[in-house]
């Protein structure tokens, strides 16, 4: 199955990769490791004319690093999902990362796809984004204008689009490693073990004694973008955890936020699914 | 405009003019001639078209060529010679019975090697986890999963 004819830039350094996203005819695209991009100009979905290869721009676009006092991973945007997943460190101070990783996909496309290209593409139905969402992590951009950072969950402005700025580049992940919380991401399949997610579920739970200190409940797959139940963790936060409370959590979680139907599932069906998911996942961690 | 390309495939260098939007796949069957590696769905569903690069397996159909520059590339062709006795993950597959049309075979065989280098005793549940992103439409998977435990212990006995 040939694709159209394209140009593939394997840039040495950021400037000129930069001019070549500038491409007269708007349709230059940067490249990750490419999985998810292939699928889309495979179905046509997408026809660039020129590929900009990432894998060389400049070093800050890899590695994995541990801040000295151990309170934050730095990771280059480059980075695949098997080196994170067989990042010892990580790990250990992350579990929750490897947790999800075993969720997604296979080895083969752990191997090849980037934590970066996992961000930009921005599809709701990524396992990943929601997880750091609900670790506070930030991403740092890079473009002509210069470096900014904020919020990942700032990153999602809807399906498949963000708020990076045209030339921008997801350059870091900085992700904080914060004592004494709790995590899990839930993976709600509906038609096979290895579907994509109907609902997906991040989770980061801070209890004091029975009580809840602090949470953090992202949901993804079911909502255009990762979306923060705000409305659901007011009610948890600062309470004692029962059944009747993470019940009324879970009430709260479904009527607060638009849930699309699709072919996983109704919307009525995935409220539903959220509603009993996320009481039942509360429930374990408290344990 | 075609770009020069070098990369190494089973032990063997190779340099040739590639057209960017070639994925390496087509690249392995048409410019080289080794069709070992199949191409099924050719939207990275089925595995068929998995490769080893730099020891890892991909998928062949959702790779550029040129993405490969420099690249060790293993293929099927690349697990034994053709006079040589089989590698014992193919002997293993013969043994178990685990192909009848063959044709998702080579991508198994590479996912097994992959999993086998990095977890040499691997209990069933995860020789099912490794291979779910290949599909067989013929044998029910089990053989397949046997012919991965067969090989996991053929090859820590050390009887390559």
């Amino acid at each position: 199955m040939a694709m159209a004819d394209l140009d593939i830039h394997e840039p040495g350094d950021l400037a000129e990769a930069f001019c070549l996203l500038r491409a007269p005819d708007g349709a230059a695209r940067p490249m990750g490791g490419g999985t998810a991009l292939m699928l889309m100009m495979k179905a046509q979905l997408f026809k660039p004319s020129a590929l900009v290869s990432l894998a060389k721009v400049d070093p800050r676009f890899h590695g994995v690093e541990l801040s000295a006092d151990g309170a934050s991973f730095s990771i280059g945007a480059m980075t695949t999902f098997a080196e994170l997943e067989h990042h010892a460190d990580l790990c250990a101070r992350l579990p929750v990362i490897a947790q999800t990783m075993v969720t997604l996909a296979n080895p083969r496309v752990r191997n090849v796809a980037t934590i970066g290209g996992n961000l930009a593409h921005a599809d709701p139905h990524l396992d990943l984004p929601p997880v750091w969402a609900s670790l506070d992590a930030e991403v740092s951009v890079i473009g002509p204008q210069g470096e900014r950072r904020f919020p990942v969950i700032e990153l999602f402005a809807g399906y498949y689009e963000t708020t990076l700025q045209p030339g921008e580049l997801i350059m870091r992940l900085h992700a904080p490693v914060q004592q004494g919380w709790r995590r899990r991401y839930v993976k709600v399949t509906t038609r096979s073990a290895h579907d994509w997610p109907a609902i997906g579920i991040a989770i980061g739970l801070k209890m004091q004694g029975a009580r809840c200190e602090d949470l953090r409940l992202i949901l993804s797959a079911a909502t255009d973008r990762p979306t923060r139940l705000v409305a659901a963790e007011a009610v948890v936060r600062g309470q004692a955890i029962t059944d009747d409370l993470l019940a009324a959590a879970g009430k709260a979680a479904a009527s607060e936020v638009h849930i699309e139907t699709d072919s996983r599932g109704s919307s009525d069906y995935k409220a539903h699914l959220l509603s009993v998911h996320l009481k039942r996942a509360l429930h374990d961690l408290c344990e | 405009m075609k770009q020069d390309l070098t990369l190494t495939v089973n032990g063997v260098s190779y340099t040739r003019a590639v057209e960017p939007r070639v994925n390496l796949g087509d690249f392995l069957r048409h410019d080289l001639g080794l069709t070992g590696t199949h191409f099924g769905c050719e939207h990275g569903i089925c595995g068929a078209c998995t490769v080893l690069v730099d020891g890892a397996t991909l998928r062949s159909c959702l790779m550029f060529a040129v993405q490969a520059q420099g690249c060790e590339i293993t293929t099927v062709e690349g697990l034994s010679d053709a006079q040589a006795p089989l590698h014992p993950i193919q002997q293993a597959f013969r043994d178990q019975h685990a192909l009848q049309c063959g044709f998702c075979t080579p991508g198994m065989l590479l996912t097994v090697v992959e999993l086998l280098d990095e977890n040499p005793d691997p209990s069933e549940a995860e020789v099912r986890d490794a291979i779910s992103g290949n599909i067989c439409r013929c044998t029910g998977y089990q053989p397949i999963v046997d012919a991965a435990l067969q090989a996991a212990r053929t090859l820590k006995g050390g009887t390559r």
